[in-house]
């Protein structure tokens, strides 16, 4: 729940909690703590060969636990401020209890609720398909978002972002930045409109890399307070006065507000274990600073930008179980795969997310971010069709048989990884003006259903 | 003197040791133990600190090794280095044996820092000394740091695509200030590539951590004439 006391809270928080020096909170308090939590909770992961999605509620119920206490005990850091922001423990268990269990995205005809969901909950998850911030060029971004829009099974779309504006380099916290925030209201609104669904909800503002994109764009005429408002919480459990500029002005403007966090593997928080435990924590910390009505935790691959190494995909289903079992958190699995569009790889990776996703309680599927959302244009609405599709298939599944599918696929991913298969920007796979899937990457995605289908997936 | 190859890997042992369990005392009194005995510095760096760091290091490109292992590493060999190793060779006439000189930082316009930190530790346990400005640094703090510390190496690091732009406008200002030959520039990052570093205007970019570390040390040698 949220509203104007609680927000002055934070606001008086991080002006007032101790001074620590950055340096200090990457160096020593996060990684000290996070070592000292796997052990006193005793998180310990088999290895991924052996286990992916895992079907130990003692373990999910512990990272839990461990997750709460780095909450409690380490806190969020203030950039801006250099201080620390605590909440005690009687302050989380409260406003968790409060937290709203479901949020309602997008307009009229299209609106769409997400609501929580329990491991292996047989209702759907919510589908967020897009490209997730990939940078797109502005002759593009129209058809590109059009073809997330038009898929029947997208409940919202997540935008991308502009490679350049009217021709011109767009810089961060510029007038430009301003710019860009208000054309990606305008072109991602007339995608919709193409696609006949002109109230569905959108993933913005994906150009705001300061406040300003969001203070401007999220205006009369521009994204609607029912669209779906990212804050970023900065790796490792960090805020600073631009996210929380973006904070005033949603809560303000009554918005839905999605806050997301991209930890990194083997970075401060360490391996599996320090993963999972950082996904809970940091769901947590992001509830607590930002009030929000959905979450994500999206760790990234050190050398491949992706989250869909099995060691990643281990952390990611345990710490969503933890979350579904013992939280009233909406919680949200952002897709990153290594391969692009037109590529067979990109399917085993989405296949293998939304598979491990739905069955670890996830309420909620972002993207995917194709080609790990590095390379131009490098995205297209199939993919995230054939995720919704997979998704839809694996809602009621057992953990156990998830797993059994998911370490399958990746058997099958995994040697392609090194040679990163990003596949082909969007014209080569779409008909630009059509906006329909050309007849190769259709074919590739049948091949790849009918795959699914023979490993025992009751696809559609 | 020269160590043994025993009493080498019984000093590795006992550094490995202290990095494990951030040990920086008993870093120290290694160093201090081995060069009381005679060692030069830059034998006791080549024969004992250069192998564990490169044991770590390649651990680390296998994620073997996480963040913090670099870390508890690091801080190890830099106490090592300033109280024992640095002032020892700066008594006997020589100059220490950094590898070089880095200024780094997330280019304004971006606050990702993690993959910047990543690459800051690697060069650390690889001998550069880093100076590591955080993050949204604008291209003048760059330039005033770099000249501060006499840099032979400006590393500028990006997540996000609205702030590759800072990173032209700094080499449009060393460009325009006459200073460009004076720095070796890089940079890395999810949108940087190694095309788009060339027409930047830069000397190279790292795809990781790992290869910001060959590049800088490429880069290095061939600055000194070495190969490239």
């Amino acid at each position: 729940m949220r509203n104007t006391t609680r927000l002055l809270d934070v606001l008086d928080r991080v002006e007032s909690g101790p001074i620590v020096e950055e340096s200090l909170w990457d160096m020593q308090i996060v990684p000290s703590e996070m070592a000292h939590l796997q052990i006193e909770f005793n998180v310990v992961l088999p290895p991924p060969r052996t286990a992916i999605v895992l079907s130990d509620d003692a373990l999910a119920d512990r990272v839990f636990e461990a997750g709460l206490a780095l909450a409690e005990r380490v806190g969020a850091f203030c950039v801006s401020t250099s201080r620390r922001v605590r909440f005690t423990r009687e302050e989380i268990i409260a406003a968790l209890a409060v937290a709203p269990t479901e949020v309602t995205i997008g307009n009229d005809n299209d609106r769409h609720t997400e609501r929580k969901r329990c491991v292996e909950d047989p209702a759907f998850p919510t589908i967020k398909g897009g490209g997730v911030g990939t940078p797109v060029p502005e002759e593009l971004y129209l058809a590109v978002t059009q073809s997330y829009a038009q898929e029947p099974l997208i409940d919202a779309v997540i935008n991308c972002t502009f490679e350049r504006i009217y021709g011109r380099e767009i810089r961060g916290r510029s007038p430009w930045e301003v710019l860009v925030g208000w054309h990606e209201a305008e072109l991602s609104k007339a995608a919709c409109r193409r696609a006949g669904r002109p109230g569905l909800g959108l993933g913005c503002v994906e150009n705001a890399v300061s406040e300003l994109s969001e203070l401007s764009a999220t205006s009369y005429g521009g994204f609607s307070p029912n669209d779906w408002h990212h804050v970023a919480m900065i790796s490792e459990f960090k805020t600073d006065y631009m996210a929380l500029a973006k904070l005033v002005h949603l809560i303000r403007t009554g918005s839905v507000i999605h806050a997301f966090y991209n930890t990194i593997y083997g970075g401060t928080c360490g391996g599996r274990e320090g993963m999972s435990i950082a996904i809970v924590g940091g769901c947590i910390l992001m509830q607590m600073l930002y009030m929000t009505n959905t979450h994500s935790v999206s760790p990234a691959h050190p050398f491949f930008d992706n989250d869909t190494t099995p060691e990643i995909l281990q952390a990611i289903a345990l710490g969503q179980q933890a979350l579904a079992r013992n939280s009233r958190l909406l919680t949200d699995v952002v897709i990153t795969p290594v391969g692009g569009p037109g590529t067979k790889t990109l399917l085993y990776e989405c296949a293998a997310m939304a598979i491990l996703a739905t069955a670890s309680g996830a309420c909620g599927l972002i993207g995917p971010r194709s080609a790990a959302g590095i390379h131009a244009a490098h995205v297209s609405g199939l993919e995230s069709r054939f995720t919704a599709e997979v998704a839809r298939a694996s809602a009621g599944m057992s953990r156990r048989d998830a797993d059994e599918l998911v370490r399958k696929l990746v058997a099958l991913y995994q040697p392609e990884l090194n040679q990163r298969p990003i596949g082909l920007a969007f014209p080569e796979v779409y008909d630009p003006v059509t906006v329909q899937p050309r007849a190769a990457w259709l074919e590739i995605y049948e091949q790849v259903k009918g795959e699914l289908r023979t490993l025992g997936l009751p696809l559609r | 003197m020269h160590l043994s190859e025993a009493k080498c890997e019984e000093q590795r042992t006992q550094l490995r040791r202290a990095i494990d369990d951030l040990d920086e005392k008993a870093g120290i009194a290694l160093a201090q133990e081995a060069l009381a005995g005679g060692v030069s510095p830059l034998e006791f760096f080549q024969d004992v600190i250069e192998p564990v760091l490169k044991e770590i290091g390649d651990a680390f490109a296998r994620l073997d090794l996480f963040l913090p292992d670099l870390m508890r590493a690091g801080a190890v060999v830099k106490a090592m280095q300033l109280q024992i190793l640095e002032p020892a060779v700066r008594s006997a006439g020589g100059e220490s044996g950094s590898s070089g000189t880095i200024v780094i930082g997330t280019a304004q316009g971006d606050i990702h820092d993690i993959g910047k930190n990543m690459v800051a530790l690697m060069l650390q346990v690889n001998g550069f000394k880093v100076v590591d400005l955080g993050t949204n640094v604008s291209p003048q703090a760059f330039l005033d740091s770099a000249r501060r510390e006499q840099a032979d190496i400006i590393a500028m690091s990006s997540l996000l695509t609205p702030s590759l732009p800072y990173i032209k406008d700094f080499v449009a200002r060393v460009n325009a200030l006459g200073e460009r030959q004076r720095y070796i520039l890089v940079a890395g990052g999810a949108p940087i590539t190694a095309s788009w570093a060339e027409a930047a205007g830069l000397d190279g970019f790292g795809e990781d951590a790992v290869e910001a570390v060959a590049l800088c040390q490429r880069l290095m040698r061939r600055r000194a004439g070495g190969e490239a």
